[in-house]
């Protein structure tokens, strides 16, 4: 598999939410404005990278024996930082993303990467699957929390885009909203993926 | 067996040696910021702007032997802090105090803005016991306006008392003269 | 706040799934069938619990006043990945019986972020150590409730005749939605 393919991969074949439906919570949860979504995003891509960069870096170095616990230190390690570059430099977000910065130490993507890629390939190529797996994660925050901000605000990144005539639909940002929408965009990728196949 | 059993601890206590060091240092480098983060955050923005117009945070006075010996001399005083504005800019002082004679329900509890020419910026009340609807008249801009812009040098005898709360009136003066005194003494 | 509220609040109000959107994964993967469902949430009660109850004291007891807060992450997850592990072990040997029933959901609660999510919030919170015994109990509680409710409606669902497309995950969250609806409804309790 060459580098690009390996890229790409996680955005389109392997999408961590939208294909593989793995670290879904998060995606539920802090979906309600673009920007929560794209810090969310932007959180996970540098845990993952850093953590697939570091767990294979030292593949000979763990045995295999404990390999689970190591990567779990890792990449709590790794959630840890970002907290508190996050909490010191982007409060705002920090408060609007919550408790789900330190849960992106039990998203289930990043473990899954470490133990299916990083532990068995280069640093280079590791660094490249978690770039690819983080923009996959980015992608379907972007395009989920862009229609809830839409439908539930009538506006995107706070900025009104909708006719003062729109009156804002509230479920789009409330609890139902994000499960029906998510449902919904799950179903429209299957479709197309399956389009694409016949 | 021993020996691997010896091994894999150590390559896990080594990984988490690490990642812990690592940590304590980003700790270290974050820990300043992340406070003045969860002081500003903690501030209600409106009382920020009554008491001093544009600043952001209420920071601690640097001069802690001060605060100590302000409160030795004065019992009613709480604290001193430093108003600064987004861009670290010192706006004035704040005086945290309690008033001296009790309003109907005990004392109150105020923050007095003052600028660096010495006169009165703002006043908040941080906490009272005053009768709803009627003492309470005393937080509203309505009222505390009135002391804005005044000497913070000299004790202000001459107000406008809400008529038929004179107790509650009388007691907000009180912790605003103290506030008055304790910057004449220390800080002019 | 009392206990009572307290306790409802977590159990039906901020239901842990349909408001508070924590182990969303193990719902939808394991909700296929009632008693499959059923068995998960005993295990996550269990361990959810005895987990709040081990962090708690940890971060009293030993990170708060060695002010390493932040080492919290780390220390919750290994706690709880090592709790999961031990229970596995002690149930293997000392009831059979209940390992058999809730053996294979136990290797799955380590990365079901509603474990660590309750322990942190109970922190984050400040809760007492009896509000957080409360709250925990609660929070998984509704779990269960989530799990098992939503598994009879599954069982419907996956009988329907659907586009091919919103077949699986695709109808599960969009049927989720419409129990979150209802869930909703909770919010309006005055307590």
């Amino acid at each position: 598999m060459n580098k690009f393919e390996i890229f790409k991969n996680g955005i389109t074949k392997e999408n961590p939410i939208l294909v593989q439906q793995v670290g879904m919570c998060a995606t539920l949860a802090i979906t309600t404005s673009l920007l929560n979504g794209i810090g969310m995003g932007v959180a996970v891509i540098a845990v993952l990278t850093g953590s697939n960069i570091v767990i294979s870096a030292l593949r000979k170095f763990i045995p295999d024996e404990v390999r689970i616990p190591a990567f779990v230190i890792i990449i709590a390690a790794f959630t840890t930082i970002i907290d508190l570059l996050m909490h010191a430099y982007t409060f705002a977000l920090y408060q609007a993303l919550g408790v789900f910065i330190p849960l992106i130490v039990v998203n289930c993507i990043i473990l899954a990467r470490a133990e299916a890629f990083a532990f068995k390939n280069g640093v280079f190529d590791s660094a490249i699957d978690g770039l690819g797996m983080g923009v996959g994660y980015l992608v379907a925050m972007v395009l989920l929390s862009s229609i809830r901000e839409i439908l539930g605000n009538g506006s995107i990144l706070g900025l009104r885009i909708l006719p003062e005539a729109y009156e804002p639909m509230m479920m789009a940002v409330q609890p139902p909203g994000a499960f029906i929408l998510l449902g919904l965009l799950i179903g429209a990728v299957n479709y197309l993926s399956r389009k694409k196949k016949a | 067996m021993k020996n691997s059993f010896v091994k894999l601890g150590g390559v896990l206590f080594l990984v988490g040696a690490i990642s812990a060091g690592v940590l304590a240092w980003l700790n270290d480098a974050t820990s300043d910021i992340i406070a003045k983060n969860e002081a500003m955050a903690s501030m209600k923005p409106e009382i920020l702007e009554a008491v001093m117009p544009g600043s952001v945070l209420f920071s601690d006075y640097e001069d802690a032997a001060l605060i100590d010996s302000i409160k030795a001399e004065n019992s009613k005083f709480v604290n001193l802090l430093t108003a600064v504005d987004s861009s670290d800019k010192e706006l004035g002082k704040v005086i945290r105090t309690w008033s001296t004679v009790p309003g109907y329900g005990g004392d109150m509890e105020l923050f007095v803005g003052v600028s660096p020419d010495g006169k009165i910026t703002g006043i908040s009340v941080v906490s009272h016991s005053e009768t709803s609807g009627l003492g309470t008249r005393t937080l509203e801009p309505a009222f505390t306006s009135q002391f804005v812009g005044k000497d913070a040098g000299a004790e202000i005898t001459a107000f406008d008392a809400i008529s038929g709360v004179t107790k509650s009136s009388n007691s907000f003066l009180s912790a605003v003269n103290n506030a008055i005194d304790i910057y004449s003494k220390f800080l002019k | 706040m009392n206990l009572v509220s307290l306790f409802i609040t977590a159990f039906l109000v901020n239901n842990i799934i349909f408001s508070q959107f924590l182990g969303v994964c193990p719902f939808l993967g394991v909700s296929k069938k009632i008693d499959t469902a059923a068995g998960m949430s005993v295990a996550v009660i269990f361990v959810i619990t005895l987990a709040s109850i081990i962090t708690f004291i940890v971060q009293k007891a030993i990170l708060d006043p060695m002010q390493l807060g932040y080492l919290q992450t780390i220390v919750f997850i290994l706690i709880i990945a090592a709790l999961v592990q031990f229970v596995e072990m002690f149930l293997k040997k000392s009831a059979p019986g209940l390992y058999q029933a809730l053996g294979i959901y136990l290797p799955l609660i380590t990365t079901n972020c509603a474990v660590l999510g309750v322990a942190i919030n109970s922190i984050k919170f400040d809760y007492s150590f009896i509000e957080a015994m409360v709250y925990s109990i609660g929070t998984s509680g509704s779990f269960m409730l989530a799990i098992v409710l939503f598994a009879g409606v599954r069982d419907k669902v996956d009988n329907a005749d659907l586009p091919e497309s919103l077949k699986g995950s695709a109808i599960s969250l969009i049927a989720a939605g419409l129990m979150s609806v209802a869930f909703l409804g909770f919010s309006g309790l005055k307590l």
